[in-house]
């Protein structure tokens, strides 16, 4: 019994720690209920003594979030598809096959790493630009498509596959994609959920990519138009925060579908290789 | 031979797009970089123009300074922390599963929504303050002095990222065997030497792992500084991607902008190479 009861007071030093890790987003959640006048006032007041729920439709009004919204919800759909795709077949190819030059295969695909948009700013904005792309969709997704993580990630976790189910199914008479799959995915739900989240996370997020080669309200994702709200004075700072909250939505919607399979994912986050 | 063209077929499109995307924007980075290059006329190759005007300016200095300060603060503060976190809530305590993925969530919080958040919260009335004023801090103003201003980009970075590494390192520490830790409770192994004998080399790979993860993010920094100081105070935050977008597409200097490029190229492609190698040298003993 007291054994037990120790065990619990464990969790208050814990649980302290994870509120504090947590105040920021508490901060924003409470903000974006808050009356505007009381931002900065001398002690934060967590629970808000008159709600203001009319901060959301007031920001969406305000400027054309639900278009911002909508594009980025497009890009990073396509995103988080291609990268769930291309990443799957070319990872399910370096764990399962040898060809001539696969390992040199690996080793390019990985030093891409090194490779970000970061660096290749100015040539890949050049490449976009010559394809006339400035503006669209595709000129915001497709230097997103393929990540070099996620098939690392995917020929981690296929490697795991026993190469005797394949065979097996090869000798069936079995077709090479419906192998893949039929055996090879259903295997791979935890990584494909890992793969999923971080790719529409990252998409999501994406902001320098976006500023280069979107000049145009129609196909400016929500991040640019929230920086240009944000640099806007006359707009409450509370509607920030509550287009804050309406943006971490769709991450934690899809964060909480995958928990599941998540949990049993992470582990191979750190595979070694 | 079919199997072979099978995995063939699996690789060529992401190697074809990484040809497209990669390789080829930054052999095109390394031929601009030696050009001038304004995109009305073409571009007139200049030789090292480009660079020897780097090496004489000081923006370009400091902000090659602040990147390299910041990989290397962030990096080893991320690591650190998400180790600490990790053995945090690896312990057996009811309840730490659920404070796991409390503290997990400062990764779904969009990015540009941590950036915006922590600004206010580092303002001189913000909430950083109000909870240091009981320890006697004064108003301190975060983002607008010299001495505070990286601390403060780097303290959020920690926050953003170290959450997303302990998950990392969970994963490890529930793969090491009790049995470790049994035998050493019997040869009275206990407390710090405990980690330090057997958890630490144990944990070896998903360290190295999140050490180079780390590192390649912390060069890419952009969104931080660009919206929590705007690069400020005098420069002080502003870091090279900032240099490469503004050189790039306020200036329309896209030849000193490859060149500012392959600077920051040369500097993942050092670290890796610096990472690898001592990596290398830990696994052969």
């Amino acid at each position: 019994m007291g054994r037990r009861l120790l065990r619990w007071l464990g969790l208050v030093p814990l649980a302290g720690l994870t509120v504090l890790v947590l105040l920021p987003v508490l901060w924003m959640l409470s903000t974006s209920f808050q009356a505007s006048e009381k931002m900065f006032q001398l002690a934060m007041e967590w629970i808000p003594a008159v709600w203001h729920p009319e901060n959301y439709p007031n920001a969406l009004h305000r400027a054309p979030f639900p278009l911002f919204f909508t594009n980025s919800l497009i890009v990073s759909t396509v995103v988080m598809v291609g990268n769930v795709v291309f990443c799957t077949l070319a990872g399910y190819g370096l764990a399962k096959f040898r060809f001539p030059g696969d390992r040199f295969a690996l080793l390019a695909i990985l030093s891409t790493l090194m490779l970000p948009l970061e660096v290749t700013l100015v040539p890949t904005f050049l490449i976009v630009h010559s394809l006339g792309w400035l503006n669209t969709y595709q000129g915001i997704f497709a230097p997103l498509l393929v990540d070099a993580f996620g098939i690392f990630l995917m020929r981690q976790f296929v490697l795991g596959v026993p190469s005797d189910y394949l065979q097996a199914a090869r000798i069936d008479g079995a077709g090479e994609l419906r192998i893949l799959w039929k055996i090879v995915l259903p295997q791979c739900k935890p990584a494909l959920a890992v793969l999923a989240l971080f790719a529409f996370r990252d998409s999501w997020d994406q902001f320098l990519w976006p500023l280069a080669v979107v000049s145009r309200d129609e196909y400016r994702t929500y991040p640019l138009g929230l920086v240009r709200f944000a640099e806007d004075y006359g707009n409450p700072q509370t509607e920030q925060m509550a287009v804050a909250v309406m943006a971490t939505i769709p991450v934690f919607v899809l964060f909480l579908l995958l928990q599941r399979l998540l949990k049993k994912g992470f582990g191979l986050t750190g595979l070694k290789g | 031979m079919r199997l072979q063209l099978w995995g063939v077929a699996f690789v060529l499109p992401a190697l074809l797009f990484f040809v497209f995307f990669k390789y080829g924007p930054m052999g095109w980075a390394f031929w601009l970089s030696f050009t001038s290059y304004d995109m009305l006329a073409p571009p007139r190759f200049v030789g090292v123009a480009n660079f020897a005007g780097l090496a004489g300016d000081p923006v370009f200095l400091q902000s090659l300074q602040n990147t390299l300060v910041y990989i290397v603060a962030s990096t080893t503060l991320v690591t650190l922390v998400a180790l600490l976190l990790a053995l945090a809530v690896s312990t057996r305590v009811p309840g730490a599963r659920v404070c796991m993925s409390g503290i997990f969530l400062t990764n779904v919080m969009p990015i540009i929504a941590v950036c915006l958040v922590w600004r206010f919260l580092l303002h001189p009335h913000g909430l950083v303050n109000q909870l240091l004023a009981p320890f006697g801090a004064g108003r301190i103003d975060w983002l607008t002095s010299d001495a505070t201003a990286m601390p403060a980009i780097v303290l959020v970075t920690v926050w953003r990222f170290a959450p997303y590494f302990m998950v990392v390192f969970v994963a490890a520490l529930a793969a090491i065997p009790a049995e470790y830790y049994e035998a050493a409770a019997i040869d009275g192994t206990r407390g710090l030497n405990r980690f330090r004998y057997i958890t630490l080399p144990l944990l070896l790979p998903q360290l190295f792992f999140v050490i180079v993860v780390a590192a390649l993010l912390s060069a890419r920094l952009f969104l931080m500084p660009y919206i929590i100081t705007g690069g400020g105070p005098g420069g002080a935050t502003r870091v090279l991607s900032m240099l490469i977008y503004e050189t790039g597409f306020s200036y329309l200097k896209m030849g000193r902008a490859a060149a500012i490029s392959v600077v920051l190229f040369a500097i993942v492609l050092a670290l890796t190479l610096a990472q690898m190698k001592l990596f290398m040298r830990h696994e052969e003993t």
